[in-house]
């Protein structure tokens, strides 16, 4: 994934992407917040869904990711 | 909830026809197919009525329902229309380009509970699309994901998911397929293109809208490849947000005008069953009174 040579910021060489990057941020300074504001922003970090890889067709065993979005 | 209601209704409206004809003939079909045991002579108002408390309970079932579509519908149209603004830049600096030739086409089908040589890699989002796409082209399903109705919309959801999606799939080219919500009885299946930051590079080099990126100057430690590429997962990560959004937008939509089409039509049925029953009852209490008369001056007479 590094483009130029350089080994890039600390988190693409740890594996994660920008976007995986900005969620836990994100995460970050909601739990910075004070009551009750910090409830609201937890309400919106909720995430459910099932995710299942098809190969050849078929699918496998879905699996479930849930909890927060700070992974 | 309300869909349980609305078959029961509908079990109880169906019993009560025996056999489906035209409205001018129901008349006849009604009397000849009633059960009615001999020497009664009076005209059974029952079954009509039965009909008419059944279709009265299916219009306010689809009424409510409406509402409630019609309400879910105002609160996600904000937000949809907030969230346009965010790829919205993309575009102006990227460019939209449906018509970009790349080996790997990654389609990510949302929907309410989906050259030489093209690979083409669906991603599906929710049930509806996967009956669908299981169909024609079960061998290029690459991901399938449902459940999502669970938690209300929200950014931190849309991420992960763009990060699974970014991780376990390899693109040159990820086109995201949903409805554009436009109004509440239209709504566009619309199609928006994000590269993989090699392609666009290789865009970069042919010129046009892309080839303008290189007249900015890029600030901070980063190359412009690493830029690239974060920029572009952050662009789909946005994209699927906003059509996400849309896309419950447009269902919301639909729902609301086909609720509404079913309690008009509920209600059409509703005047002309009363109608009927009126024309019924009165023929009833004028056939009474005829024999009453007659009998009574059979008796003068």
């Amino acid at each position: 994934m590094a483009s130029s040579g350089a080994a890039g910021p600390f988190w693409r060489a740890a594996g994660m992407t920008y976007v995986s990057y900005s969620n836990k941020c994100a995460s970050m300074v909601r739990s910075c917040l004070k009551e009750p504001h910090r409830t609201e922003a937890l309400e919106r970090e909720k995430v459910h869904f099932s995710i299942s890889k098809w190969v050849d067709g078929k699918p496998e065993k879905p699996s479930i990711r849930e909890g927060t979005g700070g992974d | 909830m309300a869909m349980a209601a609305l078959r029961r209704e509908g079990r109880r409206f169906a019993g009560s026809i025996t056999a489906p004809r035209p409205m001018p003939d129901i008349r006849s079909a009604l009397i000849s197919e009633e059960q009615v045991p001999l020497g009664v002579r009076s005209i059974s108002t029952q079954i009509v009525r039965n009909r008419m408390k059944s279709v009265r309970n299916i219009q306010k079932i689809t009424k409510a329902m409406k509402m409630v579509a019609a309400s879910k519908l105002r609160a996600i149209q904000t937000r949809a229309e907030n969230s346009r603004g965010l790829w919205q830049p993309f575009t102006a600096l990227l460019g939209d380009t449906p018509g970009v030739e790349v080996k790997k086409n990654v389609i990510v089908t949302i929907s309410s509970d989906k050259g030489p040589e093209k690979e083409v890699k669906y991603v599906i989002l929710g049930e509806k699309a996967k009956a669908q796409l299981m169909r024609d082209s079960k061998k290029d399903i690459e991901l399938c994901i449902t459940e999502l109705q669970k938690n209300p919309l929200n950014y931190t959801q849309v991420a992960v998911l763009a990060d699974d999606i970014l991780k376990n799939v390899e693109f040159d080219a990820l086109r995201i397929v949903f409805n554009k919500f436009q109004s509440v009885v239209a709504f566009l299946p619309t199609m928006s293109t994000v590269l993989s930051p090699e392609v666009v590079e290789r865009e970069a080099e042919a010129g046009g809208t892309l080839g303008a990126l290189d007249s900015y100057e890029i600030e901070g430690g980063e190359t412009k490849g690493e830029i690239l590429q974060n920029l572009a997962e952050f662009q789909f990560s946005c994209v699927m947000f906003n059509a996400v959004l849309e896309n419950a937008c447009s269902e919301q939509g639909a729902r609301m005008s086909a609720m509404d089409s079913s309690s008009r039509n509920a209600g059409d049925m509703l005047d002309r069953l009363t109608i009927f029953y009126n024309r019924t009852r009165q023929a009833s209490i004028t056939t009474e009174l005829i024999e009453i008369i007659s009998g009574a001056s059979a008796l003068e007479g």
